[in-house]
């Protein structure tokens, strides 16, 4: 007769379930769990349409564009990073040597249990180590050499296709396709840059952290996160020789006129040291992407602004992640993928 | 410490991939098919929206039968609005919303990439309207190696009835289309029909070449925890997987039906979907979404089937699913 295994090992725990505590506690389970869907909506919809009119397509730069390859890379880490996200270093020497700050890569899920994931997951290129000279000399030389050829990515597990991602072990290979898209391009002349990632889209702005050191340009860079056990990049930042501005929404910090007032006070042109930014590169929200647009207008600067979408091929030919501007009905706007993910972004003239 | 490799090395494995093949299996396994005048030297090619001619970096499209163009409208269209597409389990569900630049756009932007990748073009058409297929046709006549009629579109003088589900409508489509071109024309019927053989009875007997059977499933998939539609445009259409036995199903009655061949499309993604399909009387098979998460599906499928032929000692893939049948 519908025997119940709880009620033998703890009749108070099926109280609870049957009982009407039981049921208003599930009720307000359910409140809770449907508000925390209406706030994330909420917060969708405003970041989607923080967009609104602020982007555009670069100009076709100079830079040749390298051209994709797929590669079988082998998984030589794969480990938590911070609290909510996972570090994955690749072995392959032929993206490592292409890829350009801001750009992505395809991974395809390998199949996990009885679960297929059949579309790839877009991931931005988190660090580049290209592969080292063929002869190394030096005991320095030989630690570079042991991560050469490598592209670090950074990801949380957010559903189906990140969650059998996880379960890849260190030792086994992922394919992967790439380098993919158009990244961020200091513009000529730059001396001092700001970088404002949020959340793992701090991994899309690392790229031009690298650049920036490599050549000499001063740079800041605003973590933002939730918390700051979560915040991605600190260490990154440290070996790249970057100032770094944490902003938390647990203090408030990475509150948009917070940030907006402090960034205005930090680079206020009162000393040599705060003289504003030659450009602003902004990636992991549309909100931010619109603060650092008004804060390139207010210094007169250039800000590029890097963008997520779901998208299947990665390549263009698919045509699914339309970025958010608008166009003529009879004409298609641009492709996250392709014409992307790195656009200029500029508060629009009414 | 540097091991030394034997052999050659390659610096990724999408070059090794292109070194691997093909092998000289020509003379020993024979994959072609005809499509009305035109020869494929292999019966395995892509599927209309999930190709462009940017794979020509990635994989060998030489070794495919044919490349298949995203579908052309007689006027330019700018697509649906975001989120386009999402994935469900064993499935993809898309709304991209076919954008097109017209025929003049096609042919300006397009096609010099096509035609630059070295096999027939199979250039795909879509329309509002029965009438409207004809004057895109007439209009890239010269430069497809053949045509597949994109009847999955609400016909606009019918409430929105999908050309493809009326026998009456399709052989207007054909029978218009006949009229300006020689060039092979292949139909793409859709799923929801009510007899798949009475729609593949309609292309045939007005001139169509060939049937490609079927399309992706009109769906709607909803965001548990909003309950709302994911897509921009609300529904698209499902794929991958989990339509196959659908598929199979529809490529059996049509090939019945019908004598011209029958293109399945439908869940491709190894070389046993392909054999399933032509178990069931198919010809040829298109792949799709398995090429967004591995862009060699196709190539690798083609390559598999001379392989299974040649090592079970068969010139065909007719004597390999007899050989097969006979166990």
């Amino acid at each position: 007769m519908n025997p119940n295994p709880f009620s033998e090992r703890n009749p108070s725990l099926v109280d609870k379930l049957d009982g009407r505590e039981g049921l208003d506690q599930r009720r307000e389970v359910d409140a809770a769990r449907r508000a925390a869907a209406a706030r994330q909506r909420a917060f969708a919809e405003a970041d989607a349409a923080a967009l609104d009119g602020l982007i555009s397509v670069r100009p076709r730069s100079l830079v040749p564009r390298p051209q994709p390859v797929w590669d079988d890379a082998e998984v030589l880490v794969h480990e938590p990073a911070g609290e909510r996200y996972r570090r994955l270093v690749l072995a392959s020497d032929a993206i490592a040597a292409a890829a350009q700050a801001g750009q992505f890569l395809m991974i395809t899920v390998p199949p996990n249990g009885g679960d297929t994931v059949l579309l790839p997951r877009p991931m931005a290129i988190h660090r580049r180590r290209p592969a080292a000279p063929a002869c190394p000399a030096t005991a320095d030389q030989l630690a570079t050499v042991a991560i050469a050829g490598t592209v670090e990515l950074i990801y949380g597990v957010v559903g189906r296709g990140t969650r059998a991602l996880a379960a890849v072990p260190v030792g086994g290979s992922l394919q992967v396709t790439g380098p993919l898209g158009r990244g961020f391009e200091f513009p000529r002349g730059t001396r001092t840059a700001l970088l404002i990632g949020r959340g793992v889209g701090i991994c899309g702005v690392m790229g031009a952290a690298e650049d920036a050191a490599a050549a000499g340009i001063r740079t800041t860079m605003v973590l933002s996160g939730q918390r700051p056990e979560q915040l991605l990049g600190r260490t990154d930042c440290a070996e790249l020789g970057v100032r770094v501005i944490e902003a938390t929404d647990d203090d408030g910090s990475s509150g948009l006129d917070t940030l907006g007032a402090r960034l205005r006070a930090e680079f206020d042109g009162s000393t040599p040291e705060a003289t504003p930014p030659d450009v602003v590169m902004v990636c992991g929200a549309g909100v931010l992407a619109r603060l650092a647009a008004e804060l390139g207008a207010h210094w007169g600067v250039p800000v590029q602004a890097s963008l997520e979408a779901h998208m299947a091929c990665g390549l263009g030919y698919c045509h699914g992640c339309a970025a958010p501007v608008r166009t003529d009905p009879s004409v298609e706007g641009p492709l996250v993928c392709a014409d992307g993910p790195v656009f200029d972004a500029r508060i629009p003239i009414d | 410490m540097v091991a030394l490799r034997e052999g050659p090395v390659f610096p990724d494995a999408r070059a090794a991939f292109f070194a691997a093949g093909p092998e000289p299996l020509d003379l020993a396994v024979d994959l072609s098919m005809r499509i009305g005048t035109l020869t494929l030297r292999t019966p395995v090619m892509p599927a209309s929206g999930c190709f462009g001619p940017e794979l020509g970096a990635l994989i060998p499209v030489g070794e495919l039968g044919a490349t298949v163009t995203k579908t052309v409208f007689g006027s330019a269209r700018g697509g649906n609005p975001v989120h386009r597409l999402t994935e469900i389990p064993a499935g993809m569900v898309n709304s991209v919303g076919i954008p097109s630049r017209g025929p003049a756009g096609y042919l300006a932007e397009l096609h010099p990439r096509y035609a630059a990748l070295g096999v027939p073009t199979i250039i795909s058409v879509g329309g509002h309207r029965p009438g409207e297929y004809a004057p895109v046709v007439e209009a890239l006549c010269e430069h497809g190696s053949a045509f597949e009629l994109n009847v999955s579109c609400p016909n606009l003088d019918r409430d929105g009835t999908d050309i493809g589900s009326d026998p009456a409508a399709i052989r207007a489509v054909v029978g218009a289309v006949r009229r300006v071109t020689d060039k092979p024309i292949i139909v793409k019927l859709p799923v929801l029909v009510a007899s798949i053989a009475d729609c593949a009875r309609a292309a045939e007997e007005a001139g169509a070449d060939a049937v490609c059977v079927a399309n992706s499933i009109p769906a709607m998939p909803l965001d548990a925890a909003t309950r709302r539609p994911i897509l921009g445009n609300v529904i698209g259409g499902l794929s991958g997987p989990s339509i196959k036995p659908i598929v199979l199903r529809l490529v059996w009655l049509a090939s019945r039906a019908v004598q011209i061949p029958v293109i399945a499309c439908g869940g491709v993604g190894t070389v046993d979907d392909a054999l399933d399909y032509f178990s069931v009387g198919a010809s040829a098979v298109q792949v799709g979404t398995a090429s967004f998460g591995r862009p060699f599906a196709a190539v690798e499928i083609a390559r598999g089937l001379g392989h299974r032929c040649l090592d079970a000692g068969v010139g065909s893939i007719r004597e390999l699913l007899e050989l097969e049948t006979a166990l």
